[in-house]
């Protein structure tokens, strides 16, 4: 023992070989780690099947219906209910004129409808449409849609594309205005679109209205990216290429699609061309998904 | 001051203490200098080993009669390019210098081409990873 204590012989190749085993090992730890990472970053990538299932101009919003009963400033309500106007389904509320004297028949209804302006920003919007599916019992009268202006505070139809009012039929038709470039005026700061539906003037007939619908939605220029993750990993989608042969154009986008998931991606800043194009979706580990659209 | 003046008087042992002090020395800087290869080539082998590039666009521009193309850095380090072929030759570009992880950006490259034809695209990195592919002129 006292002898193998005091030999020192090979001690400094002991040492030599375990400082050169110490950096061997910190060289093959770092290198093989870091491939490691590097290798779980490719496996991911292989991973991930993204595809864009489809690409659409987004022109309109869905549709806004009044969440209560309309007041009936002039006419009374018959039979029926405000949900009967949230859906064309045939089913429908019907209004008769009031008679207040003899050959003065009236009706006048206003409602509020709420625009989501979360899902389409103000920024976003070119205009907004109201529309009415109705019926009446005179086919000689005319019936106007109108709005509140909120700068001038009183119902009006200035700035509609159109303001000679509908003439009904006894089917139940479609009639909608469009508020152009002034629709500004006529949504409140929360969304809240109020609106009237109302005759020409007091005449003698009183007519019955039965409204199938009545609703508002806002004309936007904006694009629905489908997209289904056939993968078994999350995408994230972090950028749209939209080409044609004019231009190459990126926007920017952070959308997360769950392993298995299909959903619709909607972006009302992005227009896409008339022509053809081709629509690119990147996703943050760097596969690309491919969609022509003609 | 006697002890002092042996002391300085004394040359036993001084071979072995030198030896010892210059072994150390030696062994250090020999370890220093082991230490710091190891840490310049791992880390070497670790940076090419994370360069990830992807060709998000490559854009036969009519207008201008140049390529772009749109280079997305989606590996774990940054990435500069060295150099870019267009069928195997060398071509000008015009670029940010450097991709920082998870850049992305316009690489101009000039070069005459001509509508139908396909042409080959490499675009190398100074680590000496290639990205490209065959693409045809519209």
């Amino acid at each position: 023992m006292k002898r193998l204590r005091l030999n020192k012989r090979g001690v400094s190749n002991v040492i030599v070989v375990m400082l050169s085993l110490v950096l061997v090992v910190i060289v093959v730890a770092n290198v093989i780690l870091w491939s490691y990472q590097m290798n779980q970053l490719d496996w991911e990538r292989i991973q991930e099947k993204i595809e864009l299932t489809n690409t659409e101009s987004l022109t309109r919003s869905s549709w806004s219906t009044t969440e209560e009963e309309c007041t009936t400033n002039v006419g009374t309500k018959v039979s029926g209910a405000y949900t009967d106007t949230q859906i064309v389904n045939g089913t429908y509320e019907t209004f008769r004129e009031f008679n207040t004297t003899q050959d003065s028949n009236g009706l006048d209804l206003t409602g509020a409808c709420t625009l989501n302006l979360t899902a389409y920003p103000r920024t976003s919007l070119d205009s907004l449409e109201i529309q009415i599916r109705y019926r009446a019992s005179d086919s000689f009268e005319r019936w106007f849609l109108k709005a509140y202006n909120w700068t001038k505070m009183e119902y009006s139809d200035a700035g509609f594309n159109t303001t000679a009012g509908d003439l009904p039929t006894s089917q139940f038709r479609f009639y909608t205005a469009n508020l152009t470039n002034a629709w500004q005026s006529y949504v409140q700061s929360n969304g809240t679109v109020r609106v009237k539906f109302c005759d020409m003037q007091l005449d003698a007939n009183q007519t019955t209205v039965d409204i199938d619908f009545l609703g508002v939605r806002a004309v936007i220029d904006g694009a629905r990216f489908s997209l289904r993750n056939q993968g078994s990993i999350t995408c994230h989608v972090v950028a749209i290429w939209v080409v044609n042969s004019t231009k190459h154009e990126r926007y920017s986008a952070s959308f997360f699609l769950n392993s298995g998931a299909t959903s619709d991606y909607v972006r009302l800043d992005i227009s896409l061309p008339k022509t053809s194009c081709i629509v690119r979706v990147v996703t943050e580990r760097g596969n690309i998904a491919i969609s022509t659209r003609s | 001051m006697m002890w002092k003046i042996r002391f300085l008087h004394d040359k036993r042992a001084i071979t072995p203490v030198l030896s010892n002090l210059l072994l150390t020395v030696v062994a250090v800087a020999a370890m220093a200098v082991a230490t710091t290869a190891t840490y310049v080539i791992s880390t070497n082998m670790r940076e090419t080993m994370s360069e990830r590039l992807i060709i998000e666009d490559l854009w036969f521009n009519p207008s201008t009669g140049d390529v772009h193309v749109y280079l997305h850095n989606v590996g774990k380090v940054a990435i500069h390019v060295a150099a870019v072929y267009v069928n195997h030759t060398s071509q000008a570009f015009i670029s940010q210098s450097v991709w920082e992880l998870n850049g992305h950006g316009w690489l101009n490259v000039s070069y005459s081409w001509t509508s139908g034809s396909p042409y080959y695209v490499d675009i190398v990195t100074t680590r000496g990873t290639h990205v490209g592919g065959y693409y045809e002129a519209p």
